[in-house]
Formats: C-alpha cells, structure tokens, sequence
C-alpha cells in the first residue's frame, strides 16, 4: 500500500532522515519508534507531502505521491494526525469532525451525519458541542485521531497520540486503535510508551539519527542488541524479563 | 424552518424593517441615510469575507471600491453606457486584482499581507489622480443623473430598495460562507492551515477565491456608489481611511459573523451622520470631531465587547435563557 523508497530528508547540514526504505501492506499495523530527534515525525512529514524529500520517492498504492501538497495526498487517502495536536481551537468538536468529514462528502447535512457517527465511535460524544480549545489533552488527542478519521483514509498515520495520556486514557487509545485496525484500516504508529506499543503493533520499525537500524516483531525488537543500545535501555530489558 | 428563523431573527429584524420605512418615512435625508448606511453595511460584508471568514485582514480595500467606482463611471460617461455594465466590468477586474492580492495572502502573513494591500490601494490612487487623459486625474468624475432603472438615475425611495437588495445579497453570501462545505473548510484554514492540509483541504486555492469573492461584491458596491453619490473623487474612493471604515464596522459589528458588518454600519454611519451634521454648523473647527468620537467608541468596543455587537447580542441571549432557567430550577425546587 506504502513504499518509501530509499528516501532522504536533510536540513541544511543535518540529515534528518537517511535513506530509509519501507513497505506498508493493506492491513499492516506498523509501529515506529526511536529515540527523540531521530527523524520519526520527519519521515511523517515527508510522507503526507509537508516535506519535498531530497531523494527517494514514496509511492502510494504504486502511486508516486512524493512532492503532492498534503491536501492531494489526503484526498488519495492518507491521512496524518499531529505530534502537537491542532484542533480548530474555536470551533466545536462536531465541527472540527465534520470539517474532516467534508473531504469526502460533499453536502454538507449528509458530512455531520458521518461526523455525528465518527465522534461516537471515538467516544466524543459527551463533548461534541464543546469548544475544541477548551478539551483536556486526552481528548484533544482523540479529537485528533476522530478527525483525520472523518476523511475516510485507507491508511492513517498516528504521531504519539498516546503521549501524555493518564493509564485510563491510555487503554482506551489502545482500545481504540486495535478496532480501528479490527475494521481494516492501515496503520502506521509512532509512539514512545513502549507497553502500548508491545502490544499493539505486529511490526516495528526503529530509526536512529535518521537511519532505519532494525525491523521486526515486537519480541525481536525487544531483544536487538542495536535496540537496546540506542533506545530501550537495559533497564527495559530486566523489566520485561 | 424555526432553525432559520433563529438563526436569522436579527437580520429579519433588520432588514424588515428598512423595507418598511420608506412607506413611513419620507424625509430625504433620513432616506439618505438609510441608503448609506445600507451600502456601507454591504460593503463591511464584503470586506469580512477575506478579513473575517477568511482571517485575510485586508487595509486596501478601498482599491476594488475604486475599481468599481471608476469603471461605472467611466463607461457611463466616456461611452455613455449603463452603469450596470461599468459594474460588470469593474467585477472582471477586480477579480483579476482580487486574484492577485489572494496569490499575494500565501505568500505574506498578517501585518505584512495588510501593508502590501494598502500599497495596492495607494498605486491605483496615483494612477488614477495622474492619468489625466482618461481619468480626469485629481479633479474627478461627475457621474451624470440620467432617470431610469437601467442608468441608475432613481429617487430615494427606489434607492432604498435597491441598497436593501445589495445588503441581502451580501448577507446572504455571509451566510453561505458560514453553513457550507466552503465555509467550514474556510473556518479550518483559518484556524489551523497545516491542520487543514492534513484533512484534504486545498488551502491557498481556497484562501485566494475568498479574497477574490471579497474584491468582486466590493467592486460592485463601489459601482452602485458612485452611481448614487454621483462623483468620483480618486482621493476619497482609493482612501485609507476607506479601507480602515470596512474593517472598523466590521471590527465594531462582529468579526466572522454575517450580522456584523451591517451593525456596525448602522452605529458608525448614523453617528458620522449626525455628529457631521450637527457640529459642522456650529464652528469650522469642530467638523473633525467625529473622528474623535469614532475612535472613542472603537476603543469602547475593543475595551468592554471585543467579540463585537452581535457577540454582545449573543451574550445578552445566552444571559436571558440562563436566568430563565435558573428561575425554573428555583420554582421546581
């Protein structure tokens, strides 16, 4: 579904991402993590069209999408949520959602209805009228996750929408992602909380200063020796032991 | 129906209301008024298009008012046409301004965007004073009274009604801008571009069409204008101060809201209207003294109401229904 192919993203000097190569299939639920800075929501950026990469190309259902405006891309979609969420502050959930909605539908009363239905399933309901700026994080992240859900994309990418969750929060996030992926959705997860990661993902990824160091099943993660070294800590390993 | 009705209570209020005083009223300059206070109204309407829905604040305004101005009266005078057609004209072009001036909002953010639409205004001013030849330069146009529908040439009361049909019509796209599939896009650009862009929004391409929309009603006001002031003066419809009277009605009135700019229409223009008339008599010297007031109010609303007049009239609604509950759980309890 997703190819990048061999793709490089620099600033000035430094090298955020470097030749990285991936491949998402239809149904993947592919986990990315490494340590901060290592170029994770950079390779975000270049995949939903926010950066032009210098090589490389990324290819979307054998599509070349590399250079398309986000917007274009999205349209295909692909959809992304962001690190640092970024609700329309001073609007109100339902509208934020229907926003999303409008993407793929046209008429207006027909998108609320669709939005009406996805605040529902993201458990938003309680809060749809309520000013998106005045949500607590959990629900800012969910809001997130709800809206770039609304444009209906085949493969949706998370950045750290689990970061600075209380543990409720946290399982029903969990909860959440693992229905949407239950009802075919593709993902792509970046995220810090190794324990939510473990069990959600069936592939993992690790970038380090840019580079791809090691792919495979959580469990073969967890032992990499690379893995440990630049990212887990020894500490993880006794912990998991 | 009722939704409707809820919704629009105060335009339905307001408008209702001009429709019926001219078969009440029939002091001129009452009328007048009126009229002034109905195509300054229209015109803020328009202006809130890229400075309120869009959060394109634009201080060169003025630029597609003049280009409106000038081509109705220009073709009414050089080639004797209708002035509805000067305001076709003036529409085309200002929709390859407004194009411009929409390309050029990608590009520069907030104060930058403002002053480089003030330059704009300002370049078209010198054209239009120094190119003698087909403007007239700085000594202006006067714009012939012909009688008729089709030359504009109509009496007060007729004059009411049709500035009451250009302050529909641009309220009317207010609200298009507010309950449609553009509208809510719009309000996502403007709240967040890069959130926007994720969520499949084309941003530029929407930004540009809402200020070239802006410059086009715009155009079309200024039309109508010269047609019913009947002098084109490039000092005046080229102002910045113009430019800033759009924006400060719609400031006063309500930002983003489709009722606004008409509010702030009625408390400015009758202000201005009154105080003009009633200090210029008294002394030569007092006849800036409106500005005074104007600026004292502006400060007021920025002060105590920043969400403006129709934010108030919001605010007053929300406070009754409150109350009214609170007595209701007073008299359950």
């Amino acid at each position: 579904m997703l190819t990048l192919e061999r793709v490089t993203k620099r600033f000035g000097g430094l090298t955020a991402v470097r030749e990285v190569s991936l491949e998402v299939r239809a149904g993947d639920l592919l986990g990315i993590i490494g340590p901060n800075g290592a170029g994770k929501t950079t390779l975000f950026n270049v995949i939903a069209g926010y950066y032009r990469p210098e090589e490389g190309r990324v290819l979307f259902d054998g599509r070349d999408v590399t250079g398309l405006p986000p917007h274009a891309i999205c349209r295909q979609g692909l959809t992304r949520t962001f690190q640092i969420v970024k609700p329309f502050g001073n609007l109100s959930v339902l509208d934020n959602v229907t926003i999303g909605s409008l993407t793929k539908v046209t008429r207006l009363r027909t998108a609320r209805v669709d939005a009406e239905r996805v605040v529902e399933t993201c458990g938003l309901a309680p809060y749809a009228r309520a000013r998106a700026r005045a949500l607590p994080i959990g629900l800012r992240k969910r809001l997130e996750v709800a809206r770039a859900l609304a444009t209906r994309p085949r493969l949706l990418l998370l950045d750290e929408v689990m970061a600075g969750l209380n543990p409720s929060e946290l399982a029903g996030m969990v909860e959440l992602i693992r229905r949407l992926h239950g009802e075919g959705l593709t993902l792509i997860v970046i995220e810090h909380i190794m324990a939510a990661m473990m069990r959600l993902a069936r592939r993992i990824v690790v970038l380090h200063h840019g580079e791809r160091i090691a792919e495979g099943t959580p469990a073969q993660i967890a032992s990499d020796r690379r893995v440990i070294d630049a990212y887990l800590g020894e500490e993880f390993v006794l912990a998991e032991a | 129906m009722r939704g409707v009705l809820a919704r629009h209570w105060g335009a339905l209020v307001l408008f209702g209301l001009t429709a019926l005083t001219p078969l009440v009223v029939k002091d001129a300059f009452f009328l007048d008024s009126l009229v002034l206070i109905l195509i300054w109204g229209a015109l803020s309407a328009a202006w809130n298009l890229a400075g309120g829905y869009a959060g394109q604040v634009s201080l060169g305004h003025s630029a597609f008012f003049g280009i409106g101005a000038y081509s109705a009266a220009l073709l009414a005078t050089r080639w004797q046409q209708s002035p509805w057609l000067g305001m076709l004209l003036g529409v085309l072009v200002s929709v390859a301004a407004g194009a411009v001036i929409g390309y050029l909002s990608n590009r520069l953010r907030g104060p930058y965007f403002a002053l480089s639409t003030i330059a704009f205004s300002q370049v078209l001013l010198i054209v239009a004073s120094r190119w003698r030849g087909f403007t007239q330069g700085s000594e202006g146009i006067p714009v012939p009274f012909r009688p008729g529908f089709w030359t504009l040439g109509l009496g007060h009361v007729a004059w009411v009604y049709v500035a009451l049909g250009l302050a529909l019509v641009h309220y009317g796209v207010q609200v298009y801008f507010e309950r449609s599939r553009v509208g809510y896009q719009l309000a996502g650009v403007r709240e967040d571009e890069d959130a926007a862009e994720a969520l499949g929004i084309a941003s530029r391409k929407l930004r540009v069409f809402a200020v070239t929309l802006s410059a086009a009603l715009t155009s079309v006001c200024g039309a109508f204008w010269a047609q019913y002031v009947g002098f084109v003066d490039p000092f005046y419809v080229f102002s910045v101060d113009l430019s800033i009277r759009f924006a400060l009605n719609t400031i006063i009135g309500g930002v983003g809201t489709a009722l606004g700019p008409f509010l702030g229409s009625i408390l400015i223009t009758s202000l201005e209207t009154y105080l003009r008339a009633t200090f210029a008599g008294v002394k030569t010297g007092f006849t800036g003294i409106y500005l005074i007031i104007y600026g004292c109010v502006l400060i007021l609303v920025v002060r105590f109401v920043p969400e403006g007049l129709a934010g108030l009239a919001a605010r007053l609604r929300a406070g009754v229904a409150r109350s009214r509950e609170r007595a209701t759980d007073h008299a359950h309890a």
